[in-house]
């Protein structure tokens, strides 16, 4: 892994205390992109959630599931959840596919995609620090 | 801008709208959004912390770096934006504003972003131009705080 790659992927082990999030139990972000969008929620008083919700995409013949997708987050004013992908745009071929599939099993169920193009926009404009 | 001028001025005829500009990027759109509105109303400023990641090392809570001169209670409120993205700062703004009992609050920006979108419900009511995913300098925009002097709009080029 390039020291780029790595400084994406870090995430601090001690999390700031967050205003505005409503989960239960303490968020445990996957990477450093999920966690500067959670300090960006956070600053601008929008209430969020991470990973709250799994829905079921594929099920066997017993119910149990094959397949799901666990947004990254969930903005409960907005009732919106949120999928962050740090993924090359030519490689979220599969997360694009698990998001059409969940738009339409739940057709009810508003969420956003942000690719890595618009993390990184959002870096530029928030001046954060993702990669080096 | 003229025929934004003219939907303002229809839309807001003997209501003496108040125009709320918000630093920085916006004034020159403001500046000119004002001369096209031909109609008496009177404007104002505020500006707020924007987040920066790199100066903070992370985390605080937005602030007021400017507030409004006058009280906005029973007024009619145009906030003029340079542009809505997310929509997080404009949310933020509209409930701040919206706390204060404004008669009516609206927004007329000159640029908007409307498929990276967080926050939805927002009275954006005036748009200029809806523009591809860009950085732009100039005309109130910036790099670095620089060439916000510049004329015209520019697409930067990383």
């Amino acid at each position: 892994m390039s020291e780029a790659v790595a400084t994406f992927f870090r995430v601090p082990s001690e999390l700031p205390a967050f205003q505005a999030f409503r989960g239960e139990t303490a968020p445990s972000f996957a990477n450093q992109a999920e966690l500067e969008c959670a300090k960006i929620l956070d600053y601008y008083g929008v209430p969020w959630q991470y990973e709250p919700t799994t829905f079921v995409l594929a099920e066997d013949a017993d119910g149990r599931c094959l397949e799901g997708f666990t947004p990254d987050f969930y903005l409960p004013d907005q009732d919106l959840y949120v999928e962050i992908t740090v993924m090359k745009q030519t490689l979220v071929t599969k997360k694009n596919r698990k998001l059409r599939k969940l738009r339409e099993r739940y057709p009810d169920v508003r969420i956003k995609l942000f690719y890595k193009r618009d993390i990184e926009r959002l870096a530029q404009r928030y001046r954060l620090e993702l990669a080096s | 801008m003229t025929q934004l001028g003219r939907e303002i001025a229809a839309d807001y005829a003997g209501r003496e709208p108040l125009l709320v500009a918000a630093l920085k990027a916006s004034m020159i759109f403001a500046a000119d959004l004002s001369r096209s509105i031909p109609i008496v109303h009177q404007i104002d400023f505020i500006e707020l912390a924007g987040y920066d990641g790199a100066a903070t090392g992370g985390h605080q809570q937005i602030r007021l770096l400017k507030d409004l001169d006058m009280p906005i209670a029973g007024r009619h409120v145009v906030i003029v934006e340079d542009v809505v993205d997310t929509g997080l700062t404009l949310n933020y703004l509209c409930r701040t504003l919206g706390l204060r009992n404004p008669a009516s609050l609206a927004v007329a920006t000159l640029l908007d972003r409307p498929y990276r979108r967080l926050v939805d419900e927002l009275p954006v009511r005036y748009v200029g131009f809806t523009v591809p995913d860009e950085l732009f300098v100039g005309y109130g925009f910036d790099l670095d705080e620089r060439y916000r002097n510049l004329p015209d709009l520019h697409v930067l080029r990383a």
